[in-house]
């Protein structure tokens, strides 16, 4: 039988319909039309923590049906009844996004990719990649007219999902160690398996580049990005790490800066670019690679809109002890980033918690740190944004937690620069504190 | 013993029919200060003491002895009770929630956030012996050895991150229980094989057949019982 129109569906609903009724009537015809049979769903899915979430759906692989061995579910669907307002002001959308997330990384749900919130007037898709949870969609407004459209467009992306998480390295301050975070998170998350495109977006600095001893781009990349039939991929350059172990090296692939992009005026470059060009250019790379790190400039010209643009996710590192860099942070998250997710139309890129990138940090710093975080975060309030949990993610009304990752900086983090080696390949300490910085970020 | 009915109950009970329990380690100056004020703002203790019943008309603390400490500096006649029943489980929930004690969680099976929040915690504590352990290196080190055989919190001391046996361990022992998986007699990887003893590898070899064990040295099992099964 060939799924019907969700339109009457959403027209017999109740106005004030509770979760029971939107539930009875709306849950299953949604799945189906996201193309899940009856059997490949599970009501009341356990997800590990003591907690269920409404619906979990997989496909059937060969013999291995959903709803009797209950393993790997692919997507998480949270419902709520039409008196939860989901709008995307709302408290209560603010509050089932926060339980969706939480459903998304529980034990049982590790190999979920999506999450769907809706109560049948709104709804909105999540995507899941590790541990990094953004939005695949705004959430969107359901009635008569769209829903079938909306619908289709959200089977389309569930069905299609990118292999790569797209991350935008950026401070609009410099010094932060952008370049330092992007290669060693690129050659660490190699080092623990993952296929990775480093993309060196800053042509005028060219450092990430560099530090790998890899030649610059002369006009490849400019054409690349200019050009319709050019591969973008064409024109990266692998960067090899020998292991001792013969036969074996660690190998992850770069795309150099271009020096003709120096010269080039952001007047000169808007005649040729569009802003999302470079996130179309990687719509391959997104297939072959798991994570793509891109290092942006110091600043919010042409080339870190493009960066930011491409990117799902946003990494900004900061420094404790420099007040401008948590500032530009506050700013980029108030006023860039929103910028873009209203060009782009899906909901991201959106920005991760910041970490602090630098030297070590003694107790008394700390404290004036928090306390210029929370002049930030109290001033932005007055504008209407609540930048909280960019700063502190732990932080609830009912917990004080202000943790806030760090990776200490050593000599020997820099200096590796000069062997033209990321420091994490070189270093154990850096090792380690990387990928501790992989793990508390990325992966599951 | 009366009636179970009083389980749950906040009561006005006599402080000399409580037993203390296990006394309290506040300060003087906090019990004393504590009882001033309490005598001073109208005497009631709205947070009450966490009590069971022992017999008739008798009680044990088993939760707030703070509170009960107070009560006794204060001079107060009765004190308000709740009363709960006295299982052991009962009483561990008490003392933890009352913050009279430290939850242990299961090492064998914790996921590296909560093994990093344990660390963390310890870490700073006061006078911690483990100042100076790398948060980041610890959790890594930690979560990635092969702990869920692990029979003991010894081999943490092996895993080159700060923690020495001494002090150190001991205040790992603090949070950290260990509930052993079965270990499995066909551990090939090398990385795996390393992290045990000795005496461990000698048991996995003669499990497997192996002759000569006896006059085996480390490198030498790790290269026996690496090969073994392929």
């Amino acid at each position: 039988m060939a799924p019907t129109s969700l339109r009457s569906t959403l027209s017999s609903l109740p106005d004030n319909a509770p979760e029971a009724v939107v539930d009875q009537h709306f849950s299953s015809h949604l799945l189906e039309l996201l193309g899940f049979q009856s059997q490949e769903i599970h009501p009341q899915y356990p997800t590990g923590d003591g907690k269920a979430v409404d619906k979990a759906a997989r496909k059937t692989v060969g013999d291995d049906v959903f709803l009797y061995t209950k393993s790997n579910p692919y997507l998480l669907l949270e419902l709520k009844g039409r008196d939860c307002n989901l709008s995307s002001d709302a408290a209560q959308y603010q509050k089932a996004v926060k339980q969706l997330k939480r459903y998304l990384l529980a034990p049982n749900c590790k190999t979920a990719q999506w999450g769907i919130i809706t109560n049948s007037c709104h709804i909105q898709l999540f995507r899941k990649h590790g541990r990094v949870i953004y939005p695949a969609t705004h959430c969107l407004a359901l009635d008569n007219e769209n829903a079938d459209k909306v619908v289709a467009s959200i089977r389309k992306k569930i069905e299609s999902p990118s292999r790569a998480l797209t991350v935008a390295v950026y401070n609009n301050k410099g010094g932060v160690g952008k370049t330092t975070t992007a290669v060693n998170l690129a050659a660490i998350l190699t080092f623990l398996g993952k296929r990775v495109l480093a993309v060196d977006f800053d042509p005028n600095q060219q450092d990430l580049t560099s530090s790998l001893g890899i030649p610059l781009s002369e006009g490849g990349v400019l054409e690349a990005l200019t050009q319709r039939d050019i591969e973008l991929l064409s024109t990266l350059h692998p960067y090899k790490f020998p292991l001792k172990r013969i036969n074996s090296e660690l190998r992850f692939d770069v795309i150099p800066a271009d020096k003709q992009l120096v010269d080039a005026s952001d007047d000169a470059l808007r005649k040729l670019l569009k802003r999302n060009m470079l996130h179309k250019k990687l719509a391959s790379a997104r297939q072959e690679y798991d994570y793509i790190l891109i290092d942006s400039p110091p600043n919010w010209r042409f080339f870190s809109q493009l960066a930011v643009y491409a990117a799902d996710v946003i990494l900004i590192p900061t420094k404790h002890n420099n007040l401008f860099s948590l500032e530009n942070a506050a700013i980029a998250i108030k006023k860039f980033f929103p910028e873009v997710q209203a060009e782009k139309g899906d909901g991201s890129p959106i920005p991760l918690p910041i970490f602090f990138n630098g030297e070590k940090i003694t107790p008394a710093q700390l404290a004036i740190a928090q306390q210029e975080i929370s002049n930030i975060i109290k001033t932005a309030k007055k504008e209407g944004f609540d930048l909280l949990s960019y700063f502190y993610p732990r932080y609830t009304a009912a917990k004080k937690d202000l943790h806030i990752p760090q990776i200490p900086s050593y000599a020997n983090i820099a200096g590796a620069a000069f062997s033209r080696t990321p420091s994490v390949y070189r270093d154990r300490s850096a090792h380690e504190y990387y990928k501790n910085l992989a793990k508390e970020y990325f992966l599951q | 013993m009366s009636s179970l009915n009083d389980i749950g109950n906040l009561m006005h009970i006599y402080l000399d029919e409580i037993e203390p329990g296990e006394a309290t380690d506040a300060p003087e100056f906090l019990i004393k200060a504590s009882a001033h004020l309490l005598n001073q703002k109208g005497g009631r203790n709205w947070i009450p003491v966490i009590v069971k019943e022992t017999g008739d008309d008798a009680y044990q603390v088993i939760g707030n002895s703070f509170i009960y400490a107070v009560a006794e500096e204060a001079g107060l006649d009765r004190v308000w009770c709740i009363i709960a029943d006295g299982n052991s489980d009962t009483v561990e929930v008490v003392k933890v929630l009352a913050g009279e004690a430290i939850p242990k969680i299961n090492l064998s099976k914790a996921s590296r956030d909560e093994i990093m929040s344990a660390l963390d915690y310890l870490i700073n504590q006061p006078a911690s012996p483990l100042k100076g352990v790398k948060l980041a290196i610890a959790t890594n080190r930690i979560d990635e050895a092969p702990r869920q055989y692990w029979k003991t919190l010894d081999p943490i001391t092996n895993l080159k991150c700060g923690i020495t046996r001494g002090k150190k361990l001991e205040e790992l022992k603090q949070i950290f229980y260990l509930v052993p998986e079965a270990m499995p007699d066909t551990i090939t990887d090398i990385g795996i094989l390393k992290t045990f003893s000795v005496t461990d590898l000698k048991a996995m070899a003669k499990k497997r057949g192996i002759v000569g064990i006896s006059k085996m040295k480390k490198d030498d099992l790790l290269s026996v019982l690496s090969q073994s099964s392929d």
